[in-house]
């Protein structure tokens, strides 16, 4: 056995000068640094995108309650808590309802509250706690009570100085029509208030903080103990814009790994299938001087263990390397400060590398280890082929514990798996196919041209096994570039530029002309007025709309509180019927209803649904549902009357605008000119959040970048595996007197052709999984790419005419003569 | 002489395994098929070889010559018939089995020379006595290419020697472990005339002075008179089988 294993150390050395592993030991290195790359900075920029969320939030976990919660799960984590109610605020004999927030020093434990001294500045960053006889304020409260920072207000029974505007504030976008402007004031001086009855409606809001592991494993303790009037909010759920870019981008992430994990054991399959190969003749001879299966076994498996741990331990520090200056470049945001690297990737790093060789060289070995003897005398002999099952055993249990542990979800395990199997299968008829296709091109071609062509059809298996390793390259990359254009395209279309930044609340009926005209003077877009009226839903069909309700529906968010609603005859651009027909502008007693909430509450078309609006009931019937865009920070309705049933109420209006950095000025003036409508500003929040989807965006790109690489890998180990047999064909050209231009054009030409062929049969493979999963795993519309059938083919062509070249261009410089020496 | 170099009175009389007949084939014929039809390679061979006698098979190309050899050498099993190599017989062994009768007992020479080409000359020699676990392999193994002439050459690689070099190389390998026959399959087809009479000259002084029982394939008559018996094939059969030379 040492012998054995000293012979394999010693070959294993030799040979390093020879190059003779340069290639599986790259194939390697490339393979696990793309797999650690995307495994470091997937789970680093997780971590990242989570903290951004927790910035959204204020915290990494928030815990609100109508009831204080005194009993916790023990945890060690940063801690704050505020009080959040309705109370009346006065300044002189004007009135306005607020929500009062009070909050202890801590407050938020994430991001920050911005405080300014003037309207719609961006404010310094500080704390939430107001001073001492402080309080800040929504800018929306000055115009309603005729204030200016500095002024004093009366708050039950205390008297509080306007300290300063709240311009920023973590967990904003979630109250936005909130319409009661909120305050924020010192939780000592809550008491002296006396606002605090018996009865207020209160809610208890608490803030978490702590490492990721901490925090998962509180809110693992939690959730149980919580009943259902109670809600815990994750950071990546505290913003409902971004909660599906991050569920997008976490399954672009997991589908990157996916992905390069299986062309690094494509990569190393080609270049372990080239090893064995090149070493029957060893195996053969051994055998002769008396070496038995089992010597040879650890012979070549002690190999090929010394080569997996330093390819897989280089590829490890090549993928830590890469992804700390590639995320420092592209990435430099203190906020994107990548967490630490700790020993568990490295580990996984090297587990997977070790995995994927085994799984792609074990029959190999398996085969090299049963070489006959014979083949000393008769080169042609090979080694008895192993049973396909085996062979697809080993390789399968290897790749399926790979995903399943890198995927964690056995159900997108088993999806991707299937997928697989159906396009290598799809892969070798297509290819098949595509090399018959070309027998009439070589027909048509002459010279070099045919004579490359013909190289591709005379080599029937080693053509396919090329073509279907370069198709699988660059189908892979297809994909996920197509994948990554669709995301970021949808996230663009969610944030337009000219998306809304300034909501108008509270425009009275008599109001509106003055309004639009007042904006259309300024370079200023506007959205249609909506009239809007708060009602509750009361009955269904004439019952309490409560009966025959689960009790998850009957704790659902839309029947505890009064719903906005509004009366238009036009559809808004975000929303899409889905059933029903829509009642333009026929007036009578009609209602479009948001389908999801429709489904949660049991209700369908022709329903009959009461709202209680004042101390009036007004009754309406489903015609349509629609579904909302409500990440569109557009504004949105869960109810939508036809014109006429709510005309007679009293209602102030709704619009969104979009005001442009030099139109700023006009906003000043608007609060000057109606003092009673509320302005809302979203553009410190906008672009907060598409400071996030860019940042998404470029780590996207980054990651798309690493897989280039493993592509590549996988076409150079393809190119090089194959090289042997080009140069005995070039020698013997050589040595007929073919000149150097002529090989180097049929090896372009071959080249070319695998390539655009490889890049079409790939255009056709990813059109039909960006099909199958762009609704399914990214909620996306499919759509058809025809820029991609030309790129692709061309791609393709570069890529491997490039490559091709690359490794082979010595074949056509090195003299025959040498070269038939190097051969023998 | 070196301490480990035996000769082959030693050999014969110290080797507790020693045969007196080194290797034998009974009814031997080897079959292949054939999309058309079945094709015989060697039909009906019978042969004895003595212990430290010199055989050579001769006969055109496609006689089956080196068959005959991979069958001898348990490198392949006949389709029928039997072979005894070294006092076992070979068809109820399997291959690893035959690979441990052959290891140290059995040595080999090629026409291609079959060296690995990523190990020095010296380590190329080296190999067979490790792998049977000798001891001081590697002053034998200096010792075996001194006698081949290559002292000088210890590590150059297969690349860096002629090939008549490389077949020097070659018989130190097949020589070193003191094997009880060594197969010789064309041992100078990849020569030239000069180099291929020098090697041929070397072989069978190593051959007497180790006293081991030595089958060479070869198309070469020359070559053939010089063993002491041989068997000439033609299309799988032997046509004639006598005394050579020197018996």
């Amino acid at each position: 056995m040492m012998r054995w294993l000293r012979l394999g150390l010693t070959l294993l050395r030799r040979e390093r000068a020879s190059g003779e592993w340069r290639i599986l030991l790259l194939a390697l290195v490339i393979g696990v640094g793309s797999v650690s790359t995307t495994g470091f900075l997937g789970d680093r920029l997780k971590r990242a995108m989570t903290e951004r969320g927790a910035g959204f939030l204020g915290a990494d976990l928030l815990v609100t309650s109508p009831r204080p919660i005194q009993a916790w799960p023990d945890h060690d984590l940063d801690t704050s808590q505020a009080i959040e109610l309705a109370s009346m605020a006065s300044r002189g004999d004007l009135f306005q309802l607020v929500t009062l927030r009070a909050v202890d020093a801590a407050w938020p434990l994430r991001g920050q509250v911005r405080i300014a001294q003037r309207p719609f500045e961006d404010g310094q960053p500080g704390p939430a706690l107001p001073p001492p006889g402080d309080i800040y304020v929504e800018t929306g409260l000055l115009s309603l009570l005729d204030a200016q920072v500095g002024d004093r207000v009366r708050i039950g029974a205390s008297e509080f100085r306007i300290g300063g505007l709240v311009a920023d504030e973590p967990g904003r976008i979630g109250g936005i029509f909130g319409l009661a402007p909120r305050v924020f004031l010192r939780a000592d001086a809550l008491a002296a208030t006396q606002v605090l009855q018996p009865g207020s409606r209160i809610t208890y809001l608490y803030q978490f903080a702590g490492a990721p592991e901490a925090i998962e494993g509180f809110a693992r303790a939690l959730k149980p103990r919580l009943d259902n009037t109670q809600r815990l909010t994750g950071a990546r759920e505290g913003s409902q814009v971004l909660r599906g870019p991050f569920a997008n981008a976490d399954r672009y992430i997991q589908l990157t790994a996916l992905i390069s994990l299986l062309l690094s054991v494509a990569a190393v399959a080609i270049a372990a299938r080239r090893h064995a190969l090149r070493h029957y003749d060893q195996a053969a001879l051994l055998r002769c001087l008396g070496a038995t299966t089992g010597q040879l076994r650890t012979l070549y498996a002690s190999q090929w263990l010394l080569l997996g741990l330093l390819g897989s331990l280089l590829g490890v520090g090549l993928g830590a390397l890469a992804q700390q200056g590639l995320a420092a470049l592209l990435l430099p945001e203190a906020a994107w400060q990548l967490p630490e690297l700790g020993w568990a990737p490295v580990g996984a790093g090297m587990l997977s590398g070790l995995l994927a060789l085994a799984g792609a060289s074990l029959p190999y070995l398996l085969r090299l280890s049963q070489t006959p003897p014979l083949r000393v005398l008769r080169r042609d002999l090979p080694p008895l082929p192993l049973a396909a099952w085996l062979s697809a055993a080993i390789t399968g249990t290897a790749l399926t514990g790979l995903v399943l542990w890198y995927a964690q979800d056995a159900q997108l395990v088993a999806v991707f798996l299937g997928a697989l199997a159906a396009l290598v299968l799809t892969l070798a008829i297509l290819a098949r196919l595509a090399l018959a296709g070309g027998r009439w091109v070589r027909r048509l071609s002459a010279g070099p041209l045919r004579f490359g062509l013909a190289q591709l059809l005379r080599h029937r298996l080693d053509s396919t096994l090329q073509l279907g390793a370069f198709t699988l390259a660059l189908f892979l990359l297809a994909l996920l570039t197509l994948v990554r254009t669709d995301l970021v395209h949808g996230w663009r279309q969610q944030l337009p530029a000219d998306a809304p930044n300034h909501f108008l609340v509270n425009i009275a009926p008599h109001q509106q002309q003055e309004v639009s005209a007042y904006l259309a003077k300024y370079p200023i877009k506007s959205s249609d007025l909506y009239p809007m009226i708060r009602g509750k839903l009361v009955t269904r069909n004439g019952q309490p709309i409560t009966e025959g309700l689960s009790e998850a529906a009957r704790e659902d968010n839309t029947l505890r509180r009064e719903l906005n609603l509004t009366w238009t005859g036009r559809l808004p651009a975000n929303n899409e019927i889905l059933a029903g027909t829509w009642h333009g502008n026929r007036p009578g007693d009609e209602i479009s209803v948001e389908a999801r909430m429709a489904e949660r509450l049991g209700l369908a078309l022709g329903d009959r649904l009461g709202f209680q609006v004042g101390d009036q009931t007004v009754e309406a019937r489903i015609t349509s549902l629609r579904s909302v865009q409500w990440e569109s920070l557009q504004p949105n309705f869960f109810v939508i009357f036809a014109p006429g049933p709510l005309e007679t109420l009293p209602a102030s209006g709704l619009a969104a605008i979009h005001v442009p950095p030099e139109a700023r000025d006009a906003l000043t003036g608007f609060v000057k000119a109606f003092p009673g409508i509320t302005v809302l500003a979203l553009d410190k929040l906008m672009n907060d959040i598409q400071a996030v989807f860019d940042q998404i965006i470029a780590a996207l790109q980054l990651l798309l970048g690493f897989l280039l690489a493993a592509g590549m890998a996988v076409v150079l180990a393809t190119l090089l595996a194959s090289l042997d047999a080009r140069q005995q064909e070039a020698v013997l050209l050589r040595t007929l007197g073919a000149p150097r231009a002529f090989l180097a054009k049929s090896l372009w030409s071959e080249f070319l052709a695998l390539g655009a062929l490889a890049g079409l049969l790939a255009s056709a493979c990813a059109e039909i999984a960006m099909a199958l999963i762009a609704q399914r795993l990214f909620e996306l519309s499919p759509q058809w790419h025809p820029l991609m059938w030309i790129s692709l083919p061309l791609a393709g062509a570069l890529l491997v005419g490039a490559g091709g070249w690359l490794t082979t261009r010595q074949i056509t410089r090195i003299p025959p003569m040498q070269s038939i020496r190097a051969l023998s | 002489m070196h301490p480990n170099i035996r000769t082959y009175e030693e050999t014969s009389s110290r080797t507790p395994g020693f045969h007196p007949v080194a290797v034998e084939a009974r009814g031997l014929g080897q079959q292949v098929s054939t999309a058309e039809r079945d094709l015989t390679i060697l039909k009906d061979i019978h042969l004895s070889v003595k212990a430290g006698a010199t055989w050579a098979i001769t006969g055109a190309s496609g006689s089956g010559k080196s068959t005959l050899l991979g069958l001898l050498a348990g490198l392949d099993r006949p389709s029928s018939g039997s072979v005894t190599l070294l006092g076992q017989a070979l068809d109820g062994l399997d291959e690893d089995a035959r690979a441990r009768l052959r290891a140290g007992r059995v040595g080999f020479v090629f026409q291609s020379f079959q060296l690995l080409p990523a190990l020095t000359a010296l380590e190329n020699v080296l190999l067979p006595l490790e792998l049977s676990g000798q001891t001081d392999a590697r002053d034998q193994a200096r010792h075996w290419l001194e006698r081949v002439g290559l002292a000088e050459r210890a590590e150059h690689t297969p690349r860096q020697l002629s090939g008549g070099e490389q077949q020097r190389v070659a018989l130190a390998r097949a020589f070193a472990t003191h094997p009880e026959i060594v197969f010789a399959d064309e041992p100078t087809g990849n020569l030239d005339a000069d180099t291929g009479a020098r090697i041929i000259d070397l072989l069978f002084d190593l051959n007497v002075q180790t006293g081991t029982t030595l089958i060479l394939v070869t198309h070469d008559e020359a070559l053939a008179a010089r063993c002491s018996h041989r068997l000439r094939l033609a299309a799988g059969r032997v046509v004639d089988a006598g005394a050579g030379a020197d018996a």
